[in-house]
């Protein structure tokens, strides 16, 4: 019987290839999932390893690993102080304290070298260090030299010798490169620069504390034996870690991150395979309504109906087999060629993509269950086949009624809105947003299981142009799209299912976009914002330069720093902010304010985010403990606001800021100028443009600019999730052309008595091409309908995260139905043609 | 039963404009040296114009070849076919698409009838597809004619084989073609049927003047034709007028015995 199997698949190899290429595709964007986490995973693991070199170290008690953005130690820190006793500990080599924080490099062209997504920071020079291989040149010693790491020299444009400027604390100082240091592992377009030991410690380490001091270890010392030894001499306050224990942390950090995204992918890999098994149950219910006979035949022979299901299964193994080969090497592939774009744009991520046996294996399981699961169903519809039926002409398949299938489908819809309709009268329960998601789910399933009862429909709807201008092939089209309402549904439902995540994501997109524009403009009446990018900061004499400047009137500074936050119960790390009281007269809008919030600053009590005391259990008049690197301050709360605007944490007045942490080491990523009243506003741009220039790292913009920066990154996060669905409706558009395909086949003789009776293969070409159209456009309106209606619940629960407006964007989704009519021509193309050359007899003499 | 040599001073005697179909030298070879099968070898006919012909011969005879090229469905090795006047064996396949259209009209044994239309749909088909206005008077004795006045808005699965046979013969008329072409129109009906359909074609041919070439292998449906042509290993090699099911089972008896002399 197996071999009765494959024979089938192999003699009508042709009938599979669109399946076999549906399942390569979820396949290999399952595989590349796995693949690309694994790179990515060693490509972090070679940089700890890399960069964190020590046998021991000595850090802060509640030890969070190194962040390599944060400016110094948060909360507490090792004392600088403490260096001297550690390095007289007997087996000890040397210590080194591990100062860095973020710089900006200037390149040669006089842009910052930064590339996206990747951290620009610095480091101090050792002599003793080991984690450089390679050295050119000597290392910096004092705060006019610099020594840069060999990626990073590349792609700054410099040389040794080179003179450029260093962006610190936003400010940019002078600077020659004395040196290049090559580490041992491929940095992933970090920026690094080396700077002298000195100087890291005055920027960065200006209280005398720091992070962690990393210790290694004479040689025949282990690294639990330096660590007995160092817990004598460390400083109170303080922990002893193996530098096994530290690196093993990091990875583990990083893991946990990775996992999230590689997750993220995982969602959408599945969903491509799951359309591609509609492809697969499509194909094999066709395959298997032509050869009805045969398997009657095998019954009458004396074959068992589990025979006949089991030579089926073998079939869909055999396609699944195939395509999942084709899917894992192609996954493979796609994250060698994603490593080697990533090199050009001179990310280098770990040089080998490792190629794992549990990833292949997953591949090729994943898509041969999907197969093997999607081919069951019409399996055993075969298998039950009367063998009586060998000797009849035509075999008849019998219909199931649809109506329980409408009955079942109409109450999973009712029930999904329900949940839906449920969430968004209770929007702030606990339960909404599961119970939103829940019933999104569940109305999707019941859109597809009643989709043989929907999609007739609407195609017959549809269908009302064609019917009347193009007689008879309008008619026609119309009829073989309806005539078998469980095909149509399940091709127009691969479509349905992308296209309702794509039209929900569109209104997401659309209303995040004019909630966040709503928001920047009512919330925030600047004239000009001066903005850097995280986490380069804008220096204090910047404000007081524009401040200076004739034509402004009012400047607000947005300073902030990291700092542990303790109330009566728990102690969490929250952004203690700095903010000038006269700010909420002229620049902001809040919408809600409990106090006297001005005063409150003004006087030097704390002001925090109402919802935030809310989520935290916070009242008027509860103390707080704030403390910085700097030292600590108790604080109690005076008022609440909460602005959909601003992101604040706990809100102070700049001289209790100044007095926990200097201003030096204060982070503003914004500052908001207001114009002089009657003074020229446009004229403005040119003298801010001027004071902010040598700081290389701050731009000017205007409101409109400002509020268009946002919208701007809201779009960039659509353009990713459009391209995560667009390999499943890619598929589900493969699923077109196969059912049609397929179908010419199947109606062979049809076409052959069409020919016959004058239909031209003009014509006969165009009946193949309007029902592509027709049931590409069906899948798009039932999808974008279900994901519109759907989405626009969201704005009534994200209400307060600041999605405020529900938008619909229009012309968008009208683009998409167009799309659809030119994909369904497109996808109808090869199938037409093969309708239009068939040879007319025959398809008339055929048996 | 008229012997060969009869034969040829009949067809001297029926000259070609009286023929609606004609074929001269026609020769149709299928595959190449050893495979070779010469399915029809040279045969000059003529089909007359307001009749009802029938051609028979055993299977393997070449009757079913010699209907296709004559209607132009495929194309011969050899030779020419007229039809109507019109050279069909080297038409264009778009020229022969019009024809198919307005002159020639098909009826087949099974799957005549486009599942996902209406028989009304089906009947005016070949009309909807030259785009040609539906002669209402003709339609309506040609339904009436058929009996199905009560089923024209039924799909062919709810119809009978006999009721699909008729709706095919319906949509054949209702076209005026110049000749209808039926390859085994009753091959597949009981005799009930058989009889309705084949006295059908037959008062079409009395009475709407129609041309109608019928391909079969029944000698009761060879009896109702005008004229009976015999094939034998694609030789024409009898003809029979006027036939009755008696005669033409006696002529296709002494076509056996004549076979076995041969051999």
């Amino acid at each position: 019987m197996g071999r009765i199997g494959i024979r089938a698949v192999t003699s009508h190899a042709g009938r599979f290839v669109m399946s076999v290429l549906a399942v390569a595709l979820g396949v290999a964007f399952v595989t590349g999932t796995f693949a690309l986490r694994h790179m990515l995973s060693s490509t972090f693991d070679e940089i700890v390893n890399a960069a964190a070199t020590a046998d021991a170290y000595v850090r802060t008690a509640d030890g969070n690993p190194t962040d390599l953005t944060s400016t110094g130690a948060v909360g507490g820190g090792v004392p600088l102080s403490s260096l001297d006793a550690i390095r007289k500990v007997d087996g000890v080599r040397q210590a080194n304290p591990d100062i860095q924080g973020p710089v900006t490099l200037v390149g040669a062209d006089g842009a910052a070298v930064r590339s996206t997504q990747a951290p620009s920071f610095a480091s101090p020079w050792f002599s003793n260090n080991t984690s450089y291989t390679h050295i050119e040149g000597r290392g910096p010693a004092n705060a006019s030299e610099v020594m840069l790491e060999r990626h990073t020299l590349e792609s700054s444009g410099l040389h040794i010798g080179d003179r450029t400027h260093l962006v610190v604390l936003g400010r940019a100082t002078e600077v020659t490169v004395v040196g290049e240091a090559d580490f041992s592992a491929p940095m992933a377009g970090a920026t690094i620069v080396i700077l002298d030991e000195a100087t890291m410690r005055a920027d960065f380490a200006p209280t005398g504390n720091v992070g962690s001091i990393s210790v290694y270890a004479q040689p025949g010392v282990s690294q639990s034996d330096l660590v007995q030894r160092l817990k004598a001499t460390a400083p109170a306050g303080s922990q002893v870690v193996t530098g096994d224990q530290l690196r093993q942390e990091t990875r583990d950090t990083i893991a946990k991150q990775l996992g999230f995204i590689s997750t993220f992918l995982l969602v959408f890999a599945l969903l491509a395979l799951f359309v591609g098994g509609f492809i697969i149950a499509n194909t094999f219910t066709m395959a298997i309504r032509q050869r009805m006979r045969e398997f009657a035949l095998l019954r009458a022979v004396g074959a068992s109906p589990t025979q006949v299901f089991g030579s089926i299964v073998v079939q869909a193994a055999v396609v699944g087999l195939a395509g999942s080969l084709i899917g894992v090497a192609g996954g493979f592939g796609l994250v060698e060629g994603i490593g080697a774009l990533l090199r050009k744009m001179d990310m280098t991520l770990s040089s080998s993509v490792p190629l794992t046996w549990s990833t292949v294996v997953i591949g090729l399981l994943v898509g041969t269950v999907v197969s093997v699961a999607a081919a069951a169903l019409p399996a055993r519809r075969a298998a039950v086949v009367p063998p009586v039926e060998a000797m009849r002409d035509e075999v008849t398949v019998h219909e199931r009624s649809l109506h329980r299938r409408a009955w079942v489908g109409a109450a999973l819809i009712a029930l999904g809105a329900a949940a839906v309709i449920t969430a968004v009268v209770r929007p702030g329960a606990d339960s909404a947003g599961m119970l939103l998601g829940v019933g999104a789910a569940g109305v999707i399933v019941g859109v597809l299981v009643v989709g043989p009862v929907v999609v007739p429909a609407v195609v017959r709807w549809l269908a009302v142009p064609a019917v009347a201008w193009w007689r008879p092939v309008g008619r026609l089209a119309r009829g073989n799209v309806v005539r078998n309402p469980r095909r149509a549904a399940s091709t127009a439902g691969a479509l349905t299912i992308g296209m309702a995540l794509v039209g929900a994501s569109a209104v997401l997109a659309a209303s995040t976009d004019a909630s966040v524009r709503d928001i920047a403009s009512t919330m925030l009446h600047a004239d000009y914002v001066l903005q850097t990018q995280y986490p380069d900061t804008i220096a204090p004499e910047v404000v007081a330069n524009v401040r200076a400047l004739p034509g402004v009137g009012q400047v607000y500074a947005l300073p902030a720093v990291e700092a542990k936050v303790t109330d009566a119960s728990t102690t969490r790390t929250l952004s203690l902010d700095g903010l000038d009281p006269k700010i909420f007269d002229s620049v902001m809008t809040v919408e809600t304010m409990t106090g006297p919030v001005a005063q409150v600053i003004s006087d030097g009590g704390a002001v925090v985010d109402t919802k935030a005391a809310e989520a935290n259990g916070w009242h008027i008049g509860d103390q707080l403990t704030v403390t910085t690197a700097g030292g600590e301050k108790r604080l109690t709360i005076g008022a609440m606001f909460h602005s959909s605007g601003l992101d604040i944490g706990v809100v102070v007045g700049q001289p209790v800021l100044d007095a926990l942490v200097a201003p030096a080491q204060q982070t503003d990523s914004q500052v908001m100028v207001v114009a002089a009243p009657g003074a020229d506003v446009a004229a403005l741009r040119a003298p801010l443009t001027d004071v902010v220039k040598p700081y290389y790292v701050i731009s000017v913009m205007d409101s409109k600019q400002f509020v268009n920066g946002i919208a701007g990154q809201v779009n960039q996060m659509l353009t990713i999730l459009y391209a995560l669905l667009g390999l499943s409706i890619v598929i589900a558009v493969l699923g077109i052309v196969n059912t049609l395909a397929l179908s010419v086949i199947e109606r062979t003789r049809e076409i052959g008595l069409l020919r016959a009776v004058g239909l031209g293969r003009l014509q006969m070409a165009g009946t193949i091409t309007t029902e592509s159209v027709l049931i590409a456009v069906c899948g798009t309106v039932v999808g974008l309908v279900t994901g519109v209606a759907l989405a626009s619940a969201l704005p009534r629960l994200f209400h307060d995260q600041g999605l405020q407006h529900l938008a619909i964007p229009a012309a968008s989704l009208v683009g998409m139905l167009v799309l659809a009519v030119v994909v369904g021509v497109a996808a109808a193309v090869w199938p037409a043609i093969r309708a239009a050359r068939l040879p007319v007899l025959d398809a008339v003499s055929q048996e | 039963m008229t012997t060969t040599a009869e034969l040829d001073t009949a067809r001297a005697a029926a000259t070609p404009s009286h023929a609606i179909a004609s074929a001269r030298g026609l020769t149709k070879v299928y595959g190449t040296g050893e495979a070779q099968v010469h399915a029809l070898r040279g045969i000059d006919v003529d089909l007359a114009r307001g009749e009802l012909t029938a051609i028979m011969g055993p299977s393997g005879s070449g009757k079913s070849t010699l209907m296709h090229c004559l209607a132009g469905l495929d194309r011969p090795t050899s030779g020419t076919v007229l039809v109507d006047g019109l050279e069909v064996s080297s038409m264009s396949e778009r020229r022969l698409t019009k024809l198919r259209r307005t002159r020639i009209g098909f009826i087949f044994q099974a799957f005549n009838l486009v599942p996902t239309l209406t028989a009304a749909e089906n009947i005016t088909l070949p009309l909807d597809i030259a785009r040609r206005p539906v002669d209402k008077a003709l339609y309506d004795e040609v339904v009436d004619a058929v009996s199905l006045r009560d089923r024209l808005s039924h799909k062919p699965a709810e119809l009978s084989g006999g009721q699909q046979q008729r709706v095919a013969c319906a949509r054949a008329l209702v076209a005026r073609p110049s000749v209808i072409f039926a390859d085994e129109p009753t091959g597949n009906l009981d005799s009930h049927a058989s009889g309705e359909v084949l006295g059908f074609l037959r008062r079409s041919v009395d009475v709407l003047g129609q041309s109608v070439v019928m391909v079969t292998h029944d000698p009761r449906a060879a009896s109702f034709a005008h004229r009976v042509l015999f094939l034998a290993d694609g030789e024409l090699v009898a003809e029979l007028v006027s036939p009755t099911q008696s005669s033409v089972l006696a002529t296709l008896a002494q076509l056996d015995g004549f076979a076995a002399k041969e051999k």
